[in-house]
């Protein structure tokens, strides 16, 4: 029972875990520069921790992240912290460090998360050395929070005092300052200033909020003063702070445990009586539920019912005898390897990340503890381990079908390669771009003999030419029957005609040389575009062998690493769950045997009751005088 | 009654949970208190090793297989790929996204809130990763959603690509027009 309760008190006096919400960098925000550092951020935004790091990897060896090296070296320390990969995290803030190039703002960020690291670890002293080295301004948010690590690094070293200084006096968002309060709270309590300490909880207990972990908090405060009142005797001002604490929550149970308490520490046991009989309701493997099978009757022998307190007992030990029936099933179903499906199953999206939601469960024997076992923090991070193995194996499953494809893909490729070789070789060996090149070079060269003797004619159409060459004919013609004065007249109209056709050619000229000149450029385009592709198809041609053969090694070369990593996380999920079934079966077996403890408690206050009742000391119970 | 065995055990329940609060106040822990019983925590810290050492090799083996991914079936020299960015969003609420290439619809995406959301703060969505050849292509985008004053609103964006012999990367930037209080649809490609 001291063990249950010790459990309910250091609930009560917990701080939330925060850190694990904050787990993601708060970095600030970064005008993208990189389209693929905005694609990983794409993903970091929704959470999607896993993605965005391969992604990260994966662009960062490509070269795609030039622009946002240092941002994207502090992302990628931040994403492997908040997997829970302290190691790498550690590395990479250190390695940023150590690099005189980082600049001041980067590398105040990178002390605060290689604080953050050392802190996860454990490594207090150190963490508070990493977050002292800030020198600069970080975001309010990650001041807040670095606040709030050096406060409670300095608390787990016990040196309260000093935790004190650091929170007494500071500023921040609201949200923090309600952390803040609570920290402050808690070590001004250890310290011996229960006053002043108790009127900051009591803020905590007393914001007014619909945010959910706030909700925790405050009511984690009330419950704490709740407690700490009591033990300084003030049951009515203990009573006032766990009336505070919702019906609802997970603090609840203890908390109405407590008003009961409250009430009998002020003899008033009618009153104790109702939280008490609320706490009947409830799981009975909640320290709280057990523990008020043994006050109802207590209070109700306290107001002299000795029948009901005789009930209550028999009810108690009917309720813990049932229960160990049922811890033993769930044990048996435990055995055969089922809690771990009824775990998973109960999980949010599956999704890889600190957070497992329960939502409702079946009560089948695997299933029904699994709220209280998940309260646990030992059976929580093995579930975490146990579901990111389970991710991991789903995701290299997924790669070891890819890979069959792109082998299949790599092969298609290179037959299809070896098929139409021929063809194309065949049509690559018909296209004499050089030759082209040379037609192209004497045309040019025609051309710009024609610009510079403004050789009209050089410019004329076809047709034109034909007529041209008539004319030279009929005149050469002519010219033959020199002394032939009949042909004077033809002599003339040849005249006329090549005088009109070469009017004609000059007045065009300008239009003509300006044609002919776009014509040139078209043809150079034309040719320049024909010895690109001549040069990519030989290119193709050449090095597709050696293309898909290093694609091919490299697939062949990845496929031992997927199966022989599928095999090592298949046996990670087998010890893992091997762990936790143990777990789940000695925290069940452990309170198998409290309640063995509170019914031979139980049993053995009902017999002192009947022995008093014969030896005449106590009323006998007497059922029709219930209150 | 106060000679009565199961009284006295409840009250000294009662001073052993007083001092308890006493005992663990102090501590201002982030965890929920461990299970009694639990295995030994070498087990435990064996396991988790274990468990950051896998993943740290999937974590590398998934970024080797993205890239070889890519390079197989996305080769750099017909490799386009068309990214959706949001300048602050306030005047238009994106829906979905559609993506035709030479007339042939290549993407139609529908934007859930937490993809939004991701946008917003200044994440950049890959809506499509494919192959063309080199030569000159009509890329049209057409988003969806709703404009101001909760219309109904579908704009489409025209860009003609030249594609070359390296990557092509085409970014859809939604952004507001303060000055007309109309959403921009800004289309820009990167070398």
């Amino acid at each position: 029972m001291l063990a249950s309760l010790l459990t309910i008190a250091a609930l009560a006096a917990s701080a939330p875990a925060r850190a694990e919400a904050m787990a993601v960098p708060g970095l600030p925000a970064v005008k993208v520069q990189d389209l693929h550092y905005g694609d990983v951020l794409f993903y970091f935004y929704q959470h999607d921790h896993f993605n965005s790091l391969v992604r990260l990897a994966a662009y960062r060896d490509q070269g795609r992240l030039a622009a946002h090296a240092r941002d994207a070296e502090l992302l990628r320390g931040g994403l492997y912290l908040s997997l829970g990969q302290h190691r790498e995290a550690r590395e990479i803030f250190e390695r940023l460090l150590a690099d005189p190039a980082t600049p001041a703002a980067v590398r105040d960020q990178a002390w605060f998360f290689l604080g953050k690291v050392l802190y996860a670890a454990g490594l207090y002293e150190q963490s508070e050395k990493a977050l002292r080295a800030v020198t600069g301004k970080l975001t309010i948010g990650l001041d807040s929070e670095r606040h709030m690590l050096l406060a409670q690094g300095l608390m787990y070293r016990g040196q309260y005092d000093r935790a004190i200084a650091e929170l007494d006096g500071w500023q921040g968002p609201p949200q923090w300052m309600a952390y803040g309060h609570f920290n402050l709270g808690v070590a001004l309590v250890r310290v011996g200033r229960p006053e002043r300490g108790l009127q900051l909880l009591d803020q905590v207990g007393l914001i007014v909020t619909e945010n959910p972990e706030l909700s925790a908090l405050r009511d984690k405060a009330n419950l704490a003063i709740g407690y700490a009142e009591l033990q300084a005797g003030k049951p009515a001002a203990a009573l006032a702070a766990l009336e505070r604490v919702r019906l609802s929550g997970p603090q609840s149970s203890k908390a109405l445990l407590g008003a009961g308490w409250a009430d009998a520490a002020s003899k008033e046991f009618r009153a104790a009586l109702l939280p008490w009989l609320e706490l009947q309701g409830r799981n009975l493997l909640d320290a709280a539920v057990q523990e008020s099978y043994l006050a109802v009757p207590y209070a109700y022998a306290e107001l002299g019912a000795m029948a009901q307190a005789v009930d209550y007992y028999e009810k108690a030990i009917s309720a813990y005898d049932s229960e160990r029936v049922r811890i033993g099933e769930s044990i048996a179903a435990i055995r055969s390897g089922r809690l771990l499906t009824a775990a998973l199953s109960a999980d949010g999206d599956g999704r890889e990340g600190w957070f497992g939601q329960l939502a409702e469960v079946p009560d089948a024997p695997e299933s029904r503890y699994l709220y209280h076992l998940l309260a646990g923090h030992d059976f929580q991070e093995g579930l975490k381990g146990y579901r990111a193995l389970d991710a991991m194996a789903k995701n290299l499953s997924g790669w070891s079908d890819s890979l069959d494809a792109f082998t299949h893909m790599v092969e298609t490729r290179q037959q299809a390669f070896a098929t139409r070789l021929p063809a194309a070789d065949a049509r690559l060996a018909v296209v004499d771009v050089g030759t082209l090149n040379t037609r192209r070079d004497v045309l040019q060269a025609r051309l710009e003999a024609a610009f510079t003797e403004r050789d009209v004619t050089a410019l004329a159409t076809p047709e034109e030419q034909g007529q041209l060459d008539l004319l030279d004919g009929v005149d050469a013609e002519l010219a033959a029957h020199a002394d032939d004065r009949s042909l004077d007249d033809s002599r003339e109209r040849a005249r006329l005609a090549r005088g009109v056709l070469m009017w004609r050619l000059d007045d065009s000229w300008k239009v003509r040389s300006w044609q002919a000149s776009r014509a040139m450029r078209d043809l150079d385009a034309a040719v320049y575009d024909a010895r690109t592709r001549q040069t990519a198809s030989s290119r193709a041609r050449e090095g597709a062998p050696e293309r898909n053969a290093a694609l091919g090694v490299r697939v062949v070369a990845v496929s031992p690493r997927v199966s022989a990593l599928a095999v090592r996380v298949d046996e990670a999920k087998l010890n893992q769950s091997r762990y936790l079934a143990d777990l789940a079966i000695s925290e069940l077996e452990s309170q198998r045997q409290r309640l063995d403890e509170y019914s031979v408690q139980a049993r053995y206050s009902l017999a002192l009751i009947y022995d008093r009742a014969t030896s005449g000391q106590v009323p006998a119970p007497a059922p029709e005088q219930q209150p | 009654m106060n000679g009565m065995h199961s009284m006295r055990t409840t009250k000294n329940t009662l001073v052993a949970l007083l001092l308890a609060i006493g005992v663990s106040l102090p501590v201002a822990a982030q965890d929920a208190a461990p299970m009694q019983d639990a295995a030994p925590a070498a087990d435990r810290s064996a396991l988790d090793a274990e468990v950051q050492e896998l993943r740290r090799e999937v974590v590398d083996l998934n970024r080797d297989l993205f890239m070889l991914e890519e390079d197989l079936l996305f080769p750099a020299s017909t490799q386009i790929a068309v990214f959706v960015s949001m300048d602050i969003g306030t005047f238009f609420a994106l829906d979905s996204v559609q993506i035709k290439v030479d007339d042939k619809e290549v993407a139609n995406y529908l934007y859930t809130a937490r993809e939004l959301e991701a946008l917003k703060r200044g994440g950049v969505h890959r809506i499509w990763l494919g192959n063309l050849k080199a030569g000159e292509h009509e890329i049209v985008a057409y988003f969806t959603g709703q404009g101001t004053h909760e219309r109904d609103y579908k704009r489409g964006a025209t860009l003609t690509v030249e594609k070359g012999v390296g990557a092509k990367y085409v970014e859809l930037k939604i952004s507001d027009r303060l000055r007309k209080l109309q959403p921009e649809f800004v289309v820009r490609v990167w070398e």
